[in-house]
């Protein structure tokens, strides 16, 4: 059986940015394309839990055979939280996670075997050791009953769930959080030389004239207006 | 959990700031529930070894000779049904079996549900699809699901081989006669008797697949 230490401190980082994020009055979005009987069973387990007297939190699985990005975008609010079990080339959680933070959501990737996602895809990524699919499966009930568990945990602990260091949002003309790079953003609506786009909730008109023409869905980088890349 | 370790955070008022011991205890927490479930998956494995094989051969017979796979549950355990179709219907290798979850119809269960009664959901179906030949598994935790119970009675009734997983001690599954073959998880923990369950469901899967197998 696959060995729990090489991602127990993941899980435990996980647990904790979703007890913050629960708190804070998220809803988890849960999905798996392949094996859409996981994502079901993320939802229940924190919908409605094993023991009696534990809070309900707001979990809810993204449609079976569902678009995974139009549901996820039409849904999410800033604050929220994504998580997937899927392969790393799974087109539609790849395509879904790098959005997170246009969408402002905290991204949660597990997985096992193959290539693991490449750094930056998701905000906490647990990925198991094996090429197994029936191990995997197994390992993934017992990664989100550890979840569970764990986040319940993290409750208990109230000091723990204010300080949030994800929780840092552009409102500024001058962001010194991006200043350098610029904020991505996903397009709502091109017109000649203008878009508009949004990010983390708020749309926004930008001039598009340095870049390509974008298409709706397209992220763009916007800095100072303008959008870079 | 929380009287084990208690001990660890003089912060109960809410002004703990330093998630640096909570996250040490979380990673250990884990680690030491991932040990509880492993041993729980070998020790339970081991002893429905031959429980396994035994209702495997009987799949097999009925798969061999047209027999479907309908399975059922509630919350978790109905994922778990899911699963199950998933895995016969669309195996990662092996032959492709007919299995169907009676979960996976909204439109049906809550017709039943909302017309008939919760305790019915899954023995109405029964009553329309199944016939005798094919196989019944039901996942419960506690092994006391009321309509559990009410569909292993229907599918006794007409023929059908009847598996139930149950945990904790086994419930009214674990001795009622329309349930013929009931592979009990010994566990006091919901989510531990789950994860065996899983892995047991994937050992019997195996074994199916071996018996068609040697059939050939």
């Amino acid at each position: 059986m696959t060995e729990i230490a090489a991602v127990a401190e993941d899980l435990g980082r996980a647990s904790l940015a979703l007890a913050r994020r629960f708190n804070a009055g998220a809803t988890m979005w849960c999905t798996s394309p392949s094996w859409p009987f996981h994502a079901s069973h993320v939802a229940v387990e924190f919908v409605h839990p094993v023991i009696v007297g534990k809070r309900a939190l707001a979990a809810v699985t993204v449609p079976i055979g569902a678009d995974v990005v139009a549901t996820l975008r039409a849904n999410v609010r800033p604050g929220d939280i994504v998580v997937a079990l899927a392969d790393s080339d799974d087109p539609q959680v790849v395509d879904a996670m790098r959005r997170g933070e246009a969408w402002g959501v905290e991204t949660l990737w597990i997985g096992a075997g193959g290539e693991r996602p490449r750094s930056g895809s998701a905000d906490h990524v647990i990925w198991l050791d094996t090429d197994d699919p029936l191990e995997a499966s197994e390992c993934f009930v017992r990664i989100y009953h550890l979840l569970w568990e764990l986040t319940h945990v993290v409750f208990e602990h109230p000091g723990l769930l204010k300080d949030d260091p994800n929780g840092v949002v552009c409102t500024e003309e001058v962001c010194i959080t991006c200043s350098d790079e610029g904020r991505l953003t996903e397009v709502v609506s091109v017109a000649g030389d203008e878009a508009v786009v949004k990010a983390l909730g708020i749309e926004e008109r930008i001039d598009i004239s340095l870049i390509d023409p974008p298409a709706p869905g397209d992220l763009v980088l916007v800095h100072a207006g303008f959008a870079i890349r | 959990m929380k009287e084990t370790t208690d001990f660890l955070y003089p912060f109960i008022e809410g002004d703990e700031t330093d998630a640096t011991a909570l996250l040490v205890d979380l990673a250990q927490s884990a680690e030491e529930k991932w040990a509880v479930s492993t041993e729980l998956k070998v020790v339970t494995l081991a002893r429905v070894e031959e429980q396994l094989r035994t209702i495997a051969a009987l799949m097999a017979e009925r798969f061999a000779a047209g027999g479907r796979l309908f399975a059922f549950g509630n919350g978790g355990s109905a994922t778990d049904a899911d699963g199950v179709a998933q895995l016969y219907t669309r195996p990662p290798s092996g032959r492709a079996l007919p299995a169907r979850s009676l979960v996976e119809d909204r439109a049906v269960i809550t017709a039943l549900g909302n017309d008939v009664g919760y305790d019915k959901i899954f023995s109405r179906q029964l009553i329309a699809h199944a016939r005798a030949g094919d196989m019944a598994i039901g996942y419960s935790t506690s092994g006391n699901s009321e309509n559990l119970l009410v569909a292993f009675a229907e599918a006794r009734k007409r023929g059908l081989l009847t598996i139930g997983f149950a945990g904790i001690d086994g419930g009214r599954m674990g001795v009622d006669p329309n349930v013929e073959h009931c592979m009990i998880v010994l566990s006091q923990s919901v989510h531990r008797v789950q994860e065996t369950q899983a892995s047991a469901t994937h050992v019997l899967w195996s074994y199916v697949q071996e018996a068609l197998a040697a059939r050939n």
